[in-house]
């Protein structure tokens, strides 16, 4: 064990083929800070599916990155879950036994929480994220002092909850991505937990390839791309209501380019406009970013938005959901993207890439340098080792 | 290794047993123990297990045989349907019977049971008597309770121990007294007093602000009552309405209502100065524990094992009465407040007049109470208005019917057909509560619009005029 004391992630899914902004931020920080000289293990569950949560990768210990990854099963939600999600969707504050009970009739790990308790004396440091996930509320419970939340923090109904609040108001820390979010964070509670808005970690690609990628996938016309979960969550169907309307009534150039996992059921009228490529390799990702004519970022729950960041590295434009406050916030102090508040206005988005795509392009250039200068990944790792060390004071056993 | 089953709720759950229990599962598999938990509903527990009524317990009667031991962490509400009728004592009694018999070896930790039950002459007493003759081993944590339980059950002696409630108990924060104020928004020079635990009227928290109101002389003290309501009943939202409403007019009084953690629950006992347990009826404090766990002073009163509790035990301060409590915090907060609260000032001479008398004694009263009584306002409307309003908010809130029937049968079937249509059902019964608040609120914002007559809380009557006192 090294000086700098042990640190347990444990996210509810990890892996390289792992979907999700807050998962690979997970990933990148566990590796970054071992660079740093942190003991880092990761114990997390056999999921890689976040709406069935079956047990798919073997329990037990394995090796990531040069990282030990401790897998234990997961249980899958009860139905009665759904009930309470309804419900709270739709704005209705429950009481606290039944947010309870909706915490507990999702995903849970009994055996990965048992593990954090029995060895939670050996930890200088466990991290959760993000905030609104079984493990991070059993998990902060353990340990309260040793306990740091990478909080994804967004405005949606969960936020409002009474179960969260100790985790917010009680962690050692809370790892926070934006200043919107930080703001968000002191709407919710009156008296948070120390917290440091310390951005996210972007990878830098070195090299783009955008030809070489509509050859290889055979895109002929000029395309816009969703990349990330296709889900009501993350505003997927919302789109492609709207991307139907607006290339049947502008006929529009543009292609609907997805990569990412989840169903992509078109509307029969763009059937053959939208496509799908899945999951692709990091580098043929980032090679999409470059190809598309602009990127859409259509979730309004946004609490940093990797994809936009991804795209304008990718000196890519984006089009983004103005109900995001995150998103709205990157627009504006980068100049780098536009947004939208209904289908009109995502039509006149539209209709500008169409029409002005040298404009759009210099959107996409100071995207970029926007990037470049705030999210390095060296420089928030940095400031995330700094953070913890001054966060983390228990005692740990060696 | 022997394998052992703890069966009890478990984080993550608002529930002080469930934080409890977490605790001494730690301790048991630090040492060596195979435990595995299973809890009355789902939680990071191994397996849980609707256990309220018979069937709870049959089903729980057939898993106890795969483990060489069993504890079971005791409250009546996870294992007797609610409300508690005597046909349920008997029949979820002998279920329980059942399991005690299954089990290699149990053990029973009580944290609170109706002594009435084992004393009644009667098929329930007898079925719940039963029941505690075949449990290996009964837990307590007090000897009155030991006594109290061994008599009202019949108990052999030797199979009722005593154990030491906070021997498993660890603290849950680090943080230090001028850190936690700061975390809380307490001022470094506060008195800060703290009655802290589930909002339930046999805790007694506004024993606590009734007798804080006679001493906000000093202005640096505060009483904050900080804790969940439990069961979300009538009678406990109501309790919780009442102390929101005495709290309100009380300076210096905080109400902190909302679930604790384990971490906010220490955090919030660190920086107090005194724990003020002021309870009706407990059987021993957890808080009591973990209050001298933290080092800090509790005053509590003399109900069920807290006397014995607190034995020998520095930093505990007895009660017997309000009066009593209304002393000891005057202690704490100071001479000046003392002899406010123990003054026997006298009255000048010659005040003759009636309305002389009683400036004085308000303006004494106000003294004693550091503030006038406040006023609160009213409606006073129109006759036909009252009545109109009176139909709305005479309204109860919308609730499913019981699936309970005294035949078994059909009680299963309500509970399949509720279980069915519950993801239709409960979003409406949801709306429609939510509509009947906010009808409820707009009402008596409406009211105070269209005129409003001030009155105290002491009268409500027909108050034509202001009747500020």
């Amino acid at each position: 064990m090294t000086a700098r004391g042990r640190l347990v992630f444990a996210p509810s899914r990890y892996g390289p083929d792992i979907v999700g902004g807050a998962e690979a931020v997970q990933r990148e920080l566990a590796i970054g800070l071992a660079k740093r000289g942190w003991d880092v293990e990761v114990a997390t569950t056999c999921a890689v599916d976040h709406f069935t949560w079956e047990n798919t990768l073997p329990a037990g210990l394995s090796e990531i990155d040069g990282i030990p990854v401790r897998r234990f099963p997961a249980v899958a939600p009860l139905p009665e879950r759904g009930v309470h999600e309804h419900a709270i969707n739709l704005g209705v504050r429950p009481t606290l036994t039944d947010q309870y009970r909706w915490l507990n009739t999702g995903m849970r790990s009994p055996e990965l929480y048992h593990y954090l308790l029995d060895n939670q004396h050996r930890f200088r440091g466990m991290v959760f994220a993000p905030y609104p996930t079984w493990m991070a509320v059993a998990g902060t419970q353990i340990a309260a002092s040793r306990s740091v939340l990478w909080t994804c923090l967004h405005d949606e109904p969960y936020a409002r909850l009474d179960v969260f609040r100790p985790m917010l108001t009680g962690a050692a820390g809370l790892f926070l991505m934006t200043e919107p979010e930080h703001d968000l964070l002191h709407r919710t509670v009156a008296d948070p937990a120390p917290h440091a808005v310390v951005g996210a970690t972007v990878p830098m690609a070195t090299a783009y390839d955008p030809d070489g990628f509509c050859a290889r996938h055979g895109i002929e016309r000029p395309f816009v791309l969703f990349a990330g979960r296709r889900e009501g969550a993350k505003g997927w169907e919302e789109l492609l209501e709207a991307f139907e309307r607006a290339t049947i009534r502008l006929d529009l150039p543009f292609d609907l380019v997805t990569i990412g996992g989840g169903k992509v059921t078109p509307p029969p009228a763009i059937a053959d406009r939208v496509i799908d490529l899945g999951f692709l390799p990091d580098d043929e990702r980032d090679n999409a970013f470059a190809a598309a004519a602009a990127s859409i970022q259509p979730s309004r729950y946004e609490a940093f938005s990797r994809t936009v960041m991804e795209a304008w590295l990718a000196g890519t434009p984006v089009i983004a959901n103005a109900a995001s406050e995150v998103v709205v916030w990157h627009c504006e102090r980068s100049q780098a993207g536009i947004t939208y508040r209904d289908a009109f206005e995502l039509e006149e988005c539209l209709s500008f890439l169409a029409s002005c795509p040298e404009e759009a392009a210099s959107l996409g250039q100071r995207g970029r340098a926007y990037v470049l200068e705030h999210y390095d990944p060296d420089a928030v790792l940095d400031n995330v080792d700094r953070v913890l060390d001054s966060w983390l004071n228990e005692p740990w056993e060696p | 290794m022997p394998r052992m089953l703890m069966v009890t709720p478990y984080p993550p759950q608002p529930d002080g047993i469930a934080a409890y229990a977490a605790q001494t599962v730690q301790r048991l598999r630090a040492a060596g123990d195979e435990v595995e938990v299973l809890s009355p509903g789902p939680s990071a527990a191994h397996h849980h297990l609707d256990l309220q009524g018979p069937r709870g317990a049959l089903a729980l009667a057939k898993r106890v045989r795969r483990y060489d031991r069993v504890s079971v962490q005791f409250h009546p509400e996870f294992f007797y349907r609610q409300p508690i009728s005597r046909p349920s004592i008997v029949k979820e009694s002998l279920a329980l019977l059942a399991v005690a018999k299954a089990a290699r070896h149990i053990e029973v930790r009580v944290h609170e049971i109706d002594y009435r039950w084992g004393r009644r002459l009667s098929f329930a007493g007898w079925a719940t008597r039963r029941f505690w003759a075949a449990v290996d081993t009964v837990t307590v944590h007090t000897e009155r309770e030991r006594a109290d339980f061994i008599k009202a059950f019949g108990v052999k002696p030797r199979r009722v121990r005593v154990v030491d409630h906070g021997s498993d108990f660890i603290a849950h924060t680090t943080l230090d007294r001028t850190t936690a104020r700061e975390t809380l928004g307490i001022a470094p020079d506060a008195i800060c007093l703290l009655s802290i635990g589930f909002i339930q009227r046999h805790k007694g928290f506004d024993r606590a602000v009734r007798a804080f109101q006679q001493l906000t002389t000093n202005p640096r003290a505060r009483l904050d009552v900080v804790g969940a309501v439990r069961l979300e009943d009538a009678a406990n939202l109501a309790y919780l309405a009442e102390l929101e409403a005495l709290i309100d007019e009380t300076p210096g009084a905080h109400l902190h209502a909302g679930f604790v953690s384990d971490e906010s629950f220490d955090r919030w006992i660190t920086a107090s100065d005194v724990i003020v347990l002021p309870y009706r009826d407990i059987w021993s404090s957890g808080v009591l524990e973990r209050a001298l766990l933290l080092n800090r002073p509790v005053i509590a009163t003399d109900v069920g094992g807290l006397r014995e509790q607190a034995a020998d035990r520095p930093g505990v301060t007895i009660v017997e009465d309000d009066v009593e409590l209304t002393q000891a915090l005057a202690q704490l907060l100071g001479p000046d407040t003392m002899a406010m609260w123990t003054q026997d000032a006298s009255w000048p001479s010659g005040v003759a007049r009636a309305d002389e008398v009683q400036a004085l004694i308000s303006g004494r009263a106000t003294a004693r109470r550091g503030r006038p009584i406040p006023v609160v306002t009213v409606a006073r409307q129109t006759a036909p208005a009252a009545r109109r309003d009176q139909r709305l908010r005479s309204l109860a809130g919308l609730g499913l019917p019981t699936v309970q029937s005294d035949n078994p049968l059909a009680s299963t079937v309500k509970r399949v057909v509720r279980r069915l249509t519950a993801w239709q059902v409960d979003p409406i019964i949801h709306q429609v509560n939510a509509l009947h608040q906010a009808t409820q609120e707009l009402l008596l914002e409406r009211s105070g619009e269209e005129g409003s007559t001030p009155t105290t809380l002491a009268n409500t009557s027909v108050a034509p005029d202001d009747l500020e006192i």
